[in-house]
């Protein structure tokens, strides 16, 4: 930065309510501390995006495939018996072994819409807005366990310290907002992985995911100390500012410029933060589509569907958000369906408002787990042994997740698995095709997008990846 | 052998002239490999497996023998066509930026003179001995630094800057050798005659202090990912913070690099070792385990095993080997055999974990540990309650024949009571049914283990003997209480065999590996150990060209914000060349000559007028070196996580002074380990106290969900080894500083202090800017201050504007 653009950009700064004005404060979120690097890999996107931003729903725990959107009449016949030794042998899982029985699926399933999505019975409301999914069956990952399932999920590695799709994207597409984070995490519970899920890794800490919270205080120490008046936190920000800028004329760092305007912007963040999480200006109506009538206390996938469409709105690029309970080893029968009531309708009500609202069109929407579950039964407790009710262990050979707006074919069912569910026969979307995918959704071709680090550029998809391009619209 | 005299020799027919560091129009190392390296390597290079139509450019002869490079002939040379043709499909590199018209150039000029190849700068060791003096210069130079780093300044149209304000040069000084600010009364005496002497005397007081180690410490322990619990679901909490102090320590005491090396890798193996010597091996102990579910232990113990060998070859070689795990690496000349060697040497390791635990399938760390109190309080309780069990012991035995004596009796009297359920059966070798069934055995008919079994139980049952053997049980839970067990590095009685794993994957191991090193570094001498030691020795050898170079550097980059190397883990082919190599490999050789001393080093680099440099200059030189590469002027940059934490809590008065101990539990926002997914520690025991103020590098780290505040800085979750720290700048950090309640709490004691000094306003204000900055506040600054006071007739106000400036949290 010349010194001319400097002082220009000083005073710039002092134009603003608070010394700052609106175009700069759009840098601010995303601005670099070191003035040498550009705001953003400029070359991104490198053609036109489908999607402008992503909301990825992730199903803690792994939904089980069989009983949700790839049904298997055939392991009707097979309930009861061990599967095929040629199939299993060699498999790793969690806590079954491979000679464990096969087990049907308890839930009819059927078609909707003029895609045909099928279904099982577990989602009454998002089977009325099947046309909007692409649905695909061929998920594949590497790993048996939850935590290194989720990071494999998001980093594309099954270990520690990789930066997520979501700081990816932040990274590669920088920020369109002005007063929030790009990239902002919502959950009802930590997954297994926690924060890793939403980290930056190696790529520079502003891109990690932004955890808002349930409640008064969507962000940590928001609330200015007790005692401390709005009016006096202005006076202590101007005082700050002052003297940061004096401090500018003796060291001439850029640095200080940035800080001051941090600073002004901590305060806006202060009022524009509760505003955006108060859901109580949106109309009963809109409420009553993600399922949230006012009486209800509950619901907080619910709420952070809502939530998630109020950041998208205001230009939010990347939200997370995590819902934790898929893990059913011994609850097919009962806590799988609780959880798909617990989302079903938010989920459905999350695709209308968006496409009410002309948003689904270039925001993706990703609805799947970190892994699958067996099409064989999980009937002991695995630590103490004792007999449990039947639920599926845990599976990465194949799984199933559904994609909408953004660019994905509407109404669409892409790829296949063998009669168990086992494993995937056609058209097998493998994580890192799925990054890849996603990525290209976004305009950004997945090997072009690296970091230098530790002598390598590494990326999201690693050195694997193939766009599905078939199921792009 | 025979690989590596190939390797040799082929670098010695390559190198016709060899100038690592020559200026000449077409130099390799600086022009040349730059551009191979990041075009072509990745398919040309040295990974085998994954190597394109058989062509490698990283060899001359290789090169040659393709015809890719004809010397002295470029347009005989394929290379070339291939860059430049207009035919996509053969247009090389196929993926990515084509190489540019001065790339192009630069490839066809080299291979005109000879295209001759360097062994990598890196691999070769330092051999720049004196810097070169410049009579022409106008600068206080007090030391070689200096003088390469002028030679630079020249070449670049250069000034150097003037010395800083004493004020402020002392303040710089403080926070980077201890961490902390200097009173005001340091700032005084030394601002009044800041002599040569007095400067260097500062430095020598800094370097006594021992808040040095604990400086020092917070950037080892980020290398060393040292942390307070497992990682991953569960999350566990680990009893490392002994490692943590012995780090501190050694520090402390200038305990030699190489000798800080060995202790760490391989304390364990050193003849007799020290309790000490043991709980320094907890470096490697830091690892992060994944003890979920189902997760393998196999797999666990391979992941552990490969962190092991990128941490240190990132730490001490600056050589990022991950990639190994499942190839030859694409860039660097490490092949995948080099990697298991090296893996080979953690692999004699006892298992360490187990699948043992408690609940759903939970693995456990098993393996050696020692046991430590946090005190000398502490150490002298459990002398004391050791005597006690020594008594209780001798009482035991006196009154062990008379229990004999009335086995019979006592057995009828046990059976018919309902005192089996009270007695604690984990206690005793077998379980509740055989204790039980022994005692039904008829006498005659019992095996020896049987009587030494009932034996026990007599003693502990029996109203002769029971009240010592619970006494004695008590008196052992106390010591449990009171010292914590650390785990520590040990290797099997028996070598283990190890093996490369195909692709990278445990399950499929490959051809068996012995313990080695790479071979492109210097040789094993044949007497050590195929062990860690071994490893740790190699490490440190006077012909390893990378330890000390990476080590300064690192030693440099926490001083100036940068090392010379801008990339400090990786020194390898992809690294960024060295601003200032011959300066580098003068530090490195200077390192070594004076004992590996880390605050010889370190006041050396101090004592430079580089150093001594104002921050405060002209737009124009900000303009023309951003990021002070060159070093016209002096480091100035935000302070890291823990250190803007006790500098806010030292100018405050709040700061503990307290080394070493327990991690402690500053104020943090409710619930953040509730979040831990399978946690079963929940709740944050929050420190009262003392412990609230406690420097930042003793608060718990709880990998699963650290303190926000670190986070927030830029700290890290120290999943994995971390060499270099990000230095953001977000708004997010300002609601930090003016919104949590222990920068609040330090506002407020620094409101009453500003409010208890003497004199008018402006000498308070004075006297507070002084606290956090050093320097004296200008008229305007006061002048800004006075005003705020003055509207709300607080100094709170103004204490929460000082304590954020953008001075306050910078160096």
């Amino acid at each position: 930065m010349n010194p001319i653009n400097l002082l220009k950009r000083r005073e710039f700064l002092r134009q603003g309510t608070l010394g700052i004005g609106s175009l700069a404060l759009s840098h601010l979120l995303q601005q670099d501390s070191r003035a040498s690097t550009p705001l953003k890999p400029s070359r991104f996107p490198n053609f036109a995006p489908k999607a402008k931003r992503v909301i990825f729903l992730h199903m803690v725990g792994g939904p089980s495939q069989m009983d949700t959107f790839d049904p298997k009449p055939e392991l009707d016949k097979w309930d009861g018996r061990s599967l095929p030794a040629e199939l299993t042998r060699g498999q790793k899982f969690a806590f079954i072994t491979p000679e464990a029985r096969a087990i049907k699926s308890p839930y009819s399933f059927a078609s909707h819409g003029q895609g045909g999505v099928v279904m099982s019975e577990l989602f009454p409301h998002l089977s009325k807005v099947a046309d909007e999914l692409t649905v695909i069956r061929s998920m594949k990952t590497n790993e048996i366990n939850h935590g290194s399932g989720e990071l494999f999920l998001h980093t594309g590695h099954g270990r520690l310290g990789r930066p997520t799709f979501g700081a990816w994207a932040s990274y590669g597409l920088g920020s369109e907002n002005n007063n929030l984070p790009s990239y902002v995490v919502l959950k009802d519970q930590h997954p297994n992985a926690g924060p890793a899920a939403w980290s930056s890794g190696f790529l520079p800490s502003k891109h990690q995911g932004v955890l808002f919270r349930t409640g008064a205080q969507p962000l940590f120490y928001l609330d200015n100390p007790e005692g401390v008046t709005r009016g006096q936190r202005k006076d202590v920000i101007d005082t700050i500012g002052q003297m940061n800028d004096l401090a500018f004329d003796r060291y001439q760092d850029p640095e200080i410029q940035t800080r001051i305007a941090q600073y002004e912007l901590a305060y806006r963040m202060q009022t524009a933060v509760p505003e955006l999480a108060d859901l109580k200006s949106e109309p009963e109506h809109v409420l009553n589509l993600y399922g949230l009538n006012k009486e209800a206390s509950g619901g907080a996938f619910g709420k952070n569907c809502l939530l998630a469409r109020r950041l998208i709105e205001r230009g939010v690029r990347f939200v997370q958000i995590f819902n934790k309970g898929w893990d059913h080893h011994q609850s097919i029968y009962t806590g799988l369906p609780r959880q798909a009531r617990n989302v079903d309708q938010a989920c459905a009500g999350l695709l209308t408002d968006l496409k009410q609202r002309g948003l689904l069109e270039d925001t993706l929407v990703i609805w799947g787990g970190e892994f699958g579950r067996t099409p064989m039964v999980q009937e002991h407790n695995a630590g103490s042994g004792a007999k449990t009710p039947p639920g599926r262990d845990h599976h990465k050979e194949c799984f199933s997740i559904w994609m909408a707006g953004g660019g994905v074919k509407k109404g669409f069912t892409y790829g296949s698995t063998d009669e168990f569910g086992f494993g995937v026969t056609e058209n097998e979307v493998h994580v890192h095709d799925f990054h890849a995918t996603c990525m290209h959704l976004l305009g950004i071709d997945h090997e072009l997008l690296t970091h230098r680090h530790q002598g390598r550029d590494f990326r999201l998809t690693d050195v694997h990846g193939h766009v599905a391009h078939d199921i792009i619209a | 052998m025979k690989l590596r005299a190939l390797i040799f020799l082929t670098l010695i027919s390559a190198g016709a002239t060899v100038s690592t560091y020559g200026t000449n129009a077409s130099d390799f190392s600086r022009d040349v490999r730059p551009i191979l390296s990041g075009k072509c390597f990745a398919c040309h290079g040295p990974d085998a497996e994954g190597r394109k139509a058989g062509l490698r450019l990283d060899q001359r002869d290789a090169a040659i023998e393709d015809h890719a490079v004809v010397p002295g002939a470029p347009d005989k040379s394929l290379i070339l066509e291939r860059v430049t043709t207009n035919d996509p499909d053969d247009r090389m590199p196929p993926k990515g930026a084509h190489l540019s018209a001065s790339e192009v150039q630069i490839l066809t000029d080299w291979i005109a003179s000879g295209a001759n190849y360097e062994q990598h700068w890196a691999y070769v060791k330092p051999k720049v001995e004196k810097a070169q003096q410049d009579s022409s210069l106008e600068w206080p130079t007090t030391n070689p630094i200096d003088h390469f780093v002028h030679q630079r300044l020249k070449e670049k149209n250069l000034e150097p800057s003037a010395t800083a304000q004493p004020a402020v040069l002392l303040r710089r000084l403080s926070l980077d050798l201890v961490g902390l600010p200097p009173s005001i009364e340091e700032v005084s005496e030394f601002e009044n005659a800041p002599s040569e002497e007095r400067y260097e005397a500062a430095i020598d007081r800094l370097l006594a202090s021992k808040h040095f180690g604990e400086k020092w410490a917070t950037h080892w322990l980020d290398l060393a990912r040292y942390a307070d619990s497992n990682g991953y679901q569960h999350d566990d909490l680990r009893t490392m913070w002994p490692y943590r102090d012995w780090v501190i320590n050694a520090l402390n005491k200038d305990l030699p690099f190489d000798q800080f090396t060995i202790e760490q890798l391989a304390g364990d193996l050193l003849p007799n070792p020290t309790r000490d010597q043991l709980i320094a091996t907890g470096f490697h102990r830091n690892v992060p385990g994944n003890f979920s579910g189902g997760s393998k232990v196999d797999e666990i113990r391979a992941n552990m095993l490969h962190d092991r060998v990128s941490t240190t070859g990132q730490v001490w070689l600056g050589m990022t080997m991950e990639c190994c795990q499942c190839h030859d690496h694409k860039f660097d000349p490490i092949s995948q055999k080099d990697y298991y060697e090296l893996y080979a040497y953690f692999n004699q390791s006892i298992p360490e974990v187990s699948m043992e635990g408690v609940g759903m399938f939970r693995k456990k760390f098993i393996g050696a540990d020692v046991s430590v109190v946090a005190s000398s309080e502490d150490a002298r309780r459990v002398k004391a309650i050791k005597k006690q069990i020594r008594l209780e012991r001798t009482a035991l035995e006196n009154a062990k024949p008379a229990a004999l004596a009335d086995q019979a009796r006592w057995e009828k009297e046990f059976l018919a009571s309902d005192r089996e359920k009270d007695i604690p059966w984990d206690r005793f070798p077998w379980n509740l049914r055989n204790g039980a069934r022994f005692l039904n055995t008829p006498l005659a008919e019992r095996s020896g283990d049987q009587n030494e079994n009932i034996h026990a139980l007599l003693f502990y049952d029996h109203r002769f003997t029971g009240p010592y053997e619970k006494a004695i049980d008590r008196l052992e839970d106390a010591i449990d209480e009171i010292s914590a067990r650390t785990m520590i590095m040990k290797d099997a009685a028996k070598p283990v065999q190890s093996h490369i794993f195909i692709r990278g994957d445990y399950t499929n191991p490959g051809a068996s590996v012995e313990p080695g090193v790479p071979d492109v570094l210097h040789a094993l001498d044949s007497d050590l150990p195929p062990n860690r030691l071994g490893l740790a020795r190699w490490l440190v050898h006077p012909d390893n060209p990378l330890t000390a170079r990476v080590t300064v550097n690192r030693f440099w980059a926490e001083i100036f914000g940068q090392g010379i190397v801008s990339t400090p883990e990786d020194f390898g082919m992809q690294s960024t060349p060295p601003t200032h190599p011959e300066l580098l490999d003068w530090l490195a050789l200077e390192f070594v000559r004076q004992d590996w001393s880390i605050k010889q080093i370190i006041k050396t680099i101090v004592m430079s007028s580089t150093y001594r440099q104002t921050a405060a200059v002209a737009s124009d030189l900000i303009a023309k070196d951003p990021s002070n590469r060159w070093l016209a002027r002096g480091p100035r940059f935000r302070l890291p996580a823990e250190l803007i934490r006790d500098n806010i809590l030292a100018v405050s008065g709040r700061l503990s002074g307290k080394i070493g101990g327990p991690s402690v539990y500053p104020p943090q926002p409710e619930g953040l380990w509730k979040e831990i997914s399978g946690a079963d520690v929940k709740i944050y025991p929050t420190s009262e106290g003392e412990d609230r103020y406690r420097r930042g590098l003793y608060t718990f780290l709880r990998r699963g969900n650290p303190n926000p505040m670190i986070l927030n800085f830029d700290g890290s979750n120290r999943s994995a080894c971390i060499i270099k720290r990000d230095r953001s700048n977000t708004p997010v950090q300002a609601l930090n500083l003016l919104n949590a309640p222990d920068f609040t709490e330090a506002a407020h004691a620094f409101s009453s202090w500003i409010a208890e000094q003497s004199g008018d306003d402006e000498s308070k204000i004075t006297k507070a800017f002084r606290k956090a900055v050093a320097r004296d506040p200008s008229k305007p600054e006061i002048k800004a201050l006075k005003t705020l006071h003055q509207k709300h007739r607080d100094w709170f106000s103004v204490a929460q504007v000082i304590l954020n400036l953008d001075e306050t949290i910078t160096k």
